[in-house]
């Protein structure tokens, strides 16, 4: 017998389908971007010193806490009509938001990777170099000894992208279409939306749906960290 | 072909390491580079490294000044020459990949592109030159074990052997096997004596006196900021003519 859950709750798979749609798509995107802007930055920050560095790897770490829905308001000031963005005409799309998920996770990434691009060993980068390495490669040999950090990094941005309510609902506006699907309407949005409508089985059914697909990405990640050292 | 240091000044700060530093390694000849700790033998072998261009003075392969060269030329000569470290520094993954490193980098990104695709389909094969190395290490069984699982002086064997792959003209070997048992000391001499074999120039800084009279042709003697003396290696040790190589050699407090 299928549990009640089910049975009592007809729901609307295409809205759902929707949802994920949109969540998928905002925060990889957020996400997949935050890793090219964090990447070269931490590999920078690790390996060259400079007047001002402190401070900069204090702003990041700062930047890793920062409140989301504080990063939407300015995310939304800098879009709207009389912001210095507002010719762009994103208030209230996806693309907004994948704006506003890219501030929030770089800053992450960014920490993340710089402590591990920070622990690969002086010697190691030198063995890469005497062997003829090109700077490009000391730098490729940097991010694949430190491969297991930076997709800690990349875990981390993307569980702060994906889980973040404030900002989102802030720059995206949790729209939903005339055709009932999701325009910018993610998981934590439309959980948020259910559980105060009282429809708390479609709300616990995305909840489950949003833990489950970071478990997915975890596994996928760690897989393809794992994978790029173990070679023969 | 030559890499040479020619009137070298260099230092850190305020501190003069090198003051009017000279030496040569020819191809097929083993040098020493004997003195205390915190000489500058390792600073002298990153120089000629090519890591670092000198404060003053020049290196020099080939005879040409190697820091006065375009960026791309220098990068050349600098892939004819290999360095092995006082830690052995291998990458995490397997002996083979290590071993082939310095022979990927100096592919073309579409080959590399390439090579690495076919690894992934399984389909890659081992290049020559990095199993000739790695069996003249005597690791030829441990071709795709894991670097990470090696025991020291097993990794510093790799270590070697990464730098022979490539087959470099110049090897420059710092203090290679200070933290090394007697056994894989004697491996790495071996190999050390194979590189003068295929006419390889080597440079080799060691405290180690034994050593240095076993293996090396010549010696140069590196105290406070110069070369003090250099010549063949039965006459430095036999009949130095400075007194402070006598009293080096000796053991004697000089510094």
């Amino acid at each position: 017998m299928l549990s009640p859950l089910v049975v009592d709750a007809p729901f609307e798979w295409h809205y759902i389908r929707s949802i994920i749609r949109v969540s998928l798509y905002v925060s990889l995107t957020a996400v997949v971007l935050s890793t090219l802007f964090s990447l070269p930055i931490a590999l920078v920050l690790g390996f060259t010193e400079f007047r001002g560095k402190t401070l900069l790897t204090s702003l990041i770490n700062t930047g890793m806490g920062f409140p989301s829905v504080v990063v939407g308001l300015i995310v939304l000031f800098a879009l709207s009509n009389d912001g210095p963005l507002g010719s762009w005409d994103l208030v209230f799309t996806p693309e907004a938001m994948i704006i506003s998920q890219f501030v929030l996770a770089a800053p992450v990434i960014t920490g993340v990777s710089l402590a591990a691009v920070g622990g690969v060993e002086q010697n190691v980068r030198d063995a890469a170099y005497a062997m003829g390495g090109t700077t490009v490669d000391v730098a490729l040999v940097t991010i694949k000894e430190a491969r297991y950090g930076i997709a800690t990094a990349v875990l981390a941005g993307f569980g702060r992208a994906i889980s973040e309510v404030g900002s989102v609902l802030i720059v995206g506006g949790n729209i939903a279409g005339s055709d009932g699907t999701s325009v910018t309407r993610t998981l934590t949005t439309a959980i948020q939306l259910e559980a105060r409508q009282g429809r708390f089985e479609t709300a616990m059914l995305l909840g489950a749906i949003l833990v489950v697909l970071v478990l997915l990405v975890n596994a996928i990640v760690v897989r393809l960290g794992n994978g790029g050292g173990r070679y023969r | 072909m030559t890499l040479e240091a020619i009137d070298v000044h260099h230092g850190y700060g305020n501190e003069t390491v090198f003051d009017g530093v000279s030496l040569s390694v020819p191809p097929g000849e083993i040098v020493a580079i004997i003195g205390p700790s915190g000489v500058g033998k390792s600073t002298l072998l990153r120089l000629l490294a090519l890591f670092d261009a000198p404060d003053q003075g020049s290196i020099a392969y080939d005879s040409e000044d190697v820091w006065e060269l375009p960026d791309q030329r220098r990068l050349e000569h600098r892939r004819r020459i290999g360095m092995v470290f006082q830690e052995a520094s291998l990458f995490d993954a397997s002996v083979r990949r290590n071993v082939e490193y310095g022979l990927r980098v100096r592919q073309s990104w579409p080959d590399r592109i390439r090579h690495e695709l076919s690894r992934l389909i399984g389909t890659a094969n081992g290049t020559h030159s990095a199993i000739d190395a790695i069996e003249t290490v005597g690791l030829g069984d441990r071709i795709d074990q894991d670097a990470t699982s090696l025991s020291g002086g097993e990794a510093q064997r790799v270590a070697f052997a990464r730098a022979l792959a490539y087959e470099p003209d110049v090897l420059l070997l710092d203090e290679p096997t200070s933290d090394l048992d007697p056994r894989n000391t004697a491996e790495i001499e071996a190999a050390i004596r194979e590189a003068k074999q295929r006419d390889i120039g080597v440079a080799i800084a060691t405290h180690d006196m034994h050593q240095a009279k076993r293996i090396a042709d010549s010696v140069a003697v590196l105290l406070e900021t110069d070369i003090i003396e250099v010549g063949e290696t039965e006459a430095i040790f036999e009949t130095p003519t400075d007194d402070r190589t006598r009293k080096f050699i000796q053991g004697e407090l000089i510094y």
